[in-house]
């Protein structure tokens, strides 16, 4: 009833607003007074608000800087992230003091000239060396950051080195969960595909190759030990999603008929985090992050980063596929593995 | 604004003089970008999977690349001929040409025959992304044939009520790009999916 | 100028199926701004819901229906908004709206000639894109909803009724709408291509053009040379839906079943997709940027500094923006060298819009401004242009992409540099010349004061999306709340809702102004802003081929304002000189 009441109240409002407005408009249209010529005090009333707006506009940027920072991700948790994020802030330093100059300048010169009956305007219609200087400059500062970039991306994009010791898991999107499989203790993740999926093997695991015995399929949580290389492997069931591991500045699609890859060092315990977060509560945290379907907003996993050990420890408490299997020989014949 | 004048008339005339053959061109251009799309994506598909199907196109698409060029040659003979003022050669041509035009189009029934007859289908679980791509790619040429037929006819009509002359063969003109287009779009598409797809 | 006597059947072809190119400008913009006003509507909506998520609404409850049970709207529904929202701001306001009206009202008239190459094309272009706002707009009642697989329709989601009810028949409806809008886009795009080379009047060569028609010609043929290929995505997409092939669709196991798809990819959807998205950007854009190029210049009584490196960085960015689709795929799994190469030829795109830029400020710099709206709106173009044009540079550097992708980050950055770069580029159109639309005059005062509103709410709303982003937020959330990292961003979502509810009612100002101004308003001058462009020779009454008699010879530039001679005092006696002066003897052509 209540918000009956406002949205009439507004809605007369606006009614009677516009009538009065169109009541004055009239009136003034027909005295002759002409409501589209600017007068020299209106111009100047706009040109004050040249400024004005300058002062607010950076205002409210340090505003919400001095305001939100603090909820911004913490640090980085994995060692390729410290380099995106020193990137990022490299990044940053050319952009906040271009942004700031080319604001000043814009509203600076608009209320600086603006208009007076007794000034001309200059005719400067082109000056080759200034542009060549804006040319550039811009060009110049972009080599820079083009570089500083490809650098990183290459280095993030390279696959972890399979001699190197290091953990293989297998990350499974679907509507509207996530799943995890680690490749056990021979390294190789099992076949699978959609066509073996049955049941609680929702990872469509094909039970007659080998390999996949001793994979390890976890739901709702998963871990991987502290400074040891994870190489992630990300599969779909249905339809497009994205794993993305904010913490980590990690994320790759899941895609459906393909394999995507990507990797990463995790640097920072769960527990560790807690502390530098100040957050008690804290957890990593996996998000689906391609618009999959209606429960989109709601496809997360936590992820714990912990030692070595307890690593070791959990992963030996989980239960390996093949012990799920109702006859383990059954299978036979080994198969050749995917890579 | 209410009534037409002549003078609105000549303009008009004077406008379409200078446009009709541009705008032809520039639609000519994204119709090459729209099949561009197809054939790039057949590039993509190809890439991303191992087990393409490479399959061997039937005859009667060869006998329509044949058939296509044939028509073209025709069509601009009647071209040169009523530059020259001959109205009979330029009737015969014409008809000549949509003649084979149709033929064409049968030309590719029976290439189409021929592939479902092979087992290659467009749709269904037994198609393939090989063989759904040629289905599609040819019977969109040929839609776009029909839209080269119809200008055909148009064009042989108005030949045999005599409206070219050696100084008024725009309509002609502008059928002979779009339909030596429509024969270059089918070289290419044909030369694509027999060494590339 | 004659006598009417068939005065029903002349209302038919003048109102509605008329080829004169005023008329058909008209009906774009209405349409447009129809279409983008239910865009913000929905936008308002779902803001409603991320502000206060889970809190019931009497609006949505009315407004919505079924898609919203007491009240809150059901989360695919809220995906179904939140497409439909993108796809009419993107497509219909910003292309159609924004280039089909300007585009329709300036060409003949600031190349001087008499109509679009045809009239006839351009008619059917108008009407395919009004059949394509109607079907769009009817598949938000149909069963399942409206597409909800976001305005770029990835499959394997957009092609599945199983993924999500709105892929069902809105899907269709969606896709049929967009084959009849390319369509209609291509058929408005040639004739202004062919218009621009051919028709021009006598003397007025292309380096004499003005701006805005330099952005028409390349918006047109960037819509020309990607449209098609959108088209061409779109029917596979179609295919793949209705007629069982699978050039999108592999190994998918849905509702219990696994698909007899196979040997498809959802990438190659997404290059094809991109290939035309990415370009459809600058599509939006360009316009923007002549319009307000033209008007700045006129309001600052100065000539655009550095007319040829304004058409080149013009001409750069058109081409560059075919060639950067794969920005978007950073992290779609695609070769990583590609994604080196797509950073490059993004992070390029970067210097011809410094460029521009810096010739904007050089033209404000010592000029003798007035503001009307359209200064206004022209100068924040600028600033929405530098603000969202910057946080690009994170963007397409494919290294810090990995982390902002498909975040709110992108949300942010895409809105100020796409969005409102576009609408206030399409708001100072509409104040400048709604002379030449309506032969009447907007009120300045009120213009004034949507501009003020329109510049703080955009920001307030935009900008703390870049927060949300860097704090982690994906796009696309019904709700922020299913997860504790999120808490402490509610007051964040709730100043960008309030600021998303302020803005949509300061709009309502503008479409007073704009209603009352075409019915009531003053009659407009022969020049209202003392332009030298040739649109202002015409006759404020609309006749039909623009002109009486001859049409105007041009004879310089149309930047030539506030020229002097060596004694300082103004060429021609007065602070422009329009282009279809003769040069003075005193006076070298700056169009050299
Ligand atoms: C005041 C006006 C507007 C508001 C409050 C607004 C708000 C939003 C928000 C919050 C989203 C993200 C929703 C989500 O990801 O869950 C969104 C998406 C979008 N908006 Fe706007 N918007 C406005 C105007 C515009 C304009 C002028 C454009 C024109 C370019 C535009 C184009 C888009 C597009 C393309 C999307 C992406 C849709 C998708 O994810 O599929 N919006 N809008
Ligand atoms: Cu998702
Ligand atoms: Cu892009």
């Amino acid at each position: 009833m209540m918000v009956l009441l406002v949205s009439v109240t507004v809605l007369l409002v606006i009614i009677s607003a516009a009538q009065i407005l169109k009541i004055a408009e009239l009136s003034a249209i027909s005295k002759g007074v002409k409501v589209y010529e600017i007068s020299e005090k209106d111009n100047r009333v706009q040109a004050v608000l040249m400024l004005v707006f300058l002062v607010f506009y950076f205002s409210f940027f340090a505003w919400q800087y001095l305001k939100w920072s603090h909820l911004m991700l913490p640090v980085s948790a994995s060692e390729h992230g410290v380099g995106v994020d020193s990137l990022m802030n490299v990044t940053w330093l050319f952009i906040i003091p271009v942004f700031i100059i080319t604001h000043i300048l814009l509203f600076w010169f608009a209320f600086k000239y603006a208009f007076k009956a007794n000034r001309k305007a200059v005719f400067f219609s082109h000056s080759n060396k200034l542009e060549l200087v804006w040319t550039l400059v811009p060009s110049l500062a972009l080599t820079v950051l083009i570089l500083y970039g490809l650098n990183n991306w290459n280095k993030i994009m390279t696959p972890v080195n399979s001699e190197e010791d290091h953990v293989l898991i297998e990350l499974l999107g679907q509507q509207f969960s996530w799943g995890a499989r680690y490749a056990g203790d021979d390294k190789k993740l099992g076949r699978a595909n959609v066509n073996y999926i049955e049941g609680a093997n929702f990872m469509g695991i094909d039970s007659t190759d080998n390999n996949c015995k001793d994979d390890i399929v976890v739901k709702g949580e998963f871990h991987i030990p502290v400074n040891v290389p994870v190489q992630f492997v990300m599969r779909s069931n249905d339809v497009l999603h994205s794993a993305y591991m904010p913490h980590f500045r990690a994320q790759m699609n899941c895609v459906p008929g393909m394999k995507t890859q990507f990797n990463f060092v995790p640097t920072i315990t769960s527990k560790e985090m807690k502390k530098i977060t100040n957050n008690e509560n804290f957890e990593y945290l996996l998000l689906c992050n391609k618009i999959c379907g209606a429960a989109h907003y709601n496809m997360q996993m936590n992820i714990v980063v912990e030692s070595k050990e307890d690593y070791a420890k959990w992963l030996s408490s989980q239960k390996k596929f093949g012990s799920s299997l109702p006859n383990p020989s059954e299978g036979g014949a080994l198969v050749e593995t995917q890579k | 604004m209410a009534s037409i004048t002549l003078q609105d008339l000549n303009t008009k005339a004077e406008i379409r003089k200078k446009t009709a053959k541009p705008l032809l061109w520039i639609g000519i251009v994204s119709i090459v970008m729209f099949f561009s799309g197809w054939t790039s994506a057949v590039i993509v598909s190809k890439g991303g999977n191992g087990n393409w199907l490479n399959i061997e196109l039937p005859f009667a698409f060869s006998l329509s690349t044949i058939i296509i060029v044939l028509s073209s040659l025709l069509f601009h003979y009647g071209l040169i001929s009523i530059k020259k003022d001959n109205k009979k050669m330029l009737k015969l041509a014409v008809s000549l040409t949509l003649v084979l035009g149709l033929l064409f189009v049968v030309s590719q029934f029976y290439g189409w025959k021929e592939l479902y007859s092979n087992g290659i289908v467009a749709t269904g679980s037994s198609s393939t992304n090989a063989s759904s791509f040629i289905y599609l790619i040819t019977v969109f040429h040929v839609l776009h044939l029909l839209a080269g037929i119809i200008s055909l006819i148009v064009v042989s009509v108005k030949s045999y009520k005599e409206k070219y002359n050696s100084t008024n063969f725009l309509g002609v003109e502008v059928s002979i790009i779009y339909w030596h287009f429509l024969g270059a779009l089918w070289i290419y598409l044909f030369l694509f999916l027999k060494y590339i797809a | 100028m004659s006598t009417h006597h068939h005065h029903d059947q002349d209302f038919l072809f003048k109102y509605v199926f008329s080829q004169d190119h005023k008329m058909i400008s008209k009906q774009f913009l209405i349409t447009g701004f129809i279409m983008g006003f239910i865009g913000l509507i929905m936008s308002t909506l779902f803001r409603l819901q991320l502000g206060w998520p889970g809190e019931s609404f009497w609006i949505i409850d009315k407004l919505l229906g079924s898609w919203a049970e007491n009240g809150v709207m059901a989360p695919d529904k809220y995906l179904a908004l939140v497409t439909m929202h993108g796809t009419i701001m993107v497509f219909f306001l910003l292309t159609a709206g924004l280039s089909g009206t300007f585009s329709n009202l300036l060409i003949p008239l600031q190349i001087g000639a008499r109509d679009m190459a045809s009239g006839f094309l351009n008619m059917l272009s108008f009407w395919f894109f009004f059949l394509s706002s109607v079907i769009m707009l009817i598949s938000l009642g149909v069963e399942g909803g409206a597409a909800s697989a976001g305005w770029t329709i990835y499959p394997p989601l957009s092609a599945l009724p199983q993924a999500i009810p709105g892929s069902g028949l809105g899907m269709t409806l969606w896709l049929v709408a967009m084959a009849l809008f390319i369509v209609g886009s291509l058929l408005g795009s040639l004739n202004y291509i062919v218009t621009i080379l051919n028709l021009r009047t006598k003397g007025m060569s292309m380096t004499r053009l003005p701006l805005t028609i330099w952005a028409f010609l390349l918006t047109a043929i960037i819509g020309v040379v990607s449209f098609p290929v959108l088209l061409s995505a779109a029917l596979l997409l179609i295919f793949d839906r209705g007629f069982g092939t699978s050039f999108y669709l592999s190994d998918i196991y849905i509702g219990g079943q696994v698909l007899e798809h196979n040997g498809g990819s959802p990438i190659l959807f997404e290059h094809l997709f991109w290939f035309l998205g990415h370009p459809e950007v600058y599509i939006v854009l360009l316009p923007a940027l002549g319009i307000t190029s033209e008007i700045i210049s006129t309001m600052t009584r100065k000539p655009i500094f550095g007319y040829r490196a304004m058409i080149g960085s013009m001409v750069a960015i058109a081409f560059l923006s075919t060639i950067v689709w794969g920005h978007h795929m950073f992290v779609t799994g695609m070769n990583p060298f590609l994604g080196a190469v797509f950073t490059f030829t993004t992070l390029l795109i970067a210097i011809p819009s410094a460029v521009k830029v810096f010739n904007y400020l050089t033209t404000l710099w010592k000029g003798n401004i007035k503001f009307s709206p359209a200064t206004l709106f022209s100068i924040g173009l600028v600033s929405t242009f530098i603000s969202g044009g910057l946080t690009g540079l994170i963007l397409g550097d494919s290294a810090l992409d990995i982390n902002v992708h498909d975040t709110y980050f992108v949300v942010g950055h895409f809105h100020i540099v796409m969005g409102l770069s576009a609408i206030f580029g399409m708001f100072a159109g509409v104040y400048h010349w709604f002379p030449k639309l309506f032969g009447r005059m907007m009120n300045n005062k009120i213009g004034q004061l949507h501009f003020w509103i329109t510049i703080v709410c955009a920001y307030g709303i935009f900008f703390p999306m870049h927060f949300l982003g860097l704090a982690g937020v994906p796009r696309r959330y019904y709700t922020n709340s299913e997860f504790p990292l999120f808490d402490n961003l509610l007051d964040i979502n709730v100043l960008i809702s309030t600021f998303a509810i302020i803005i949509a009612f300061g709009q309502l100002l503008f479409l007073y102004n704009f209603v009352f101004s075409a019915l009531r308003g003053p009659k407009a001058p022969q020049n209202p802003w003392d332009s030298n462009s040739l649109e202002w020779t015409a006759p404020v009454e609309h006749i039909h081929g623009n002109w009486y008699g001859d049409i105007p010879e041009v004879y310089r530039w149309p930047y030539d304002y506030s020229k002097v001679d060596e004694n300082g005092e103004y060429i021609g006696g007065k602070d422009f000189i329009p282009q279809t002066t003769p040069l003075y003897d005193n006076e070298t052509d700056e169009a050299h």
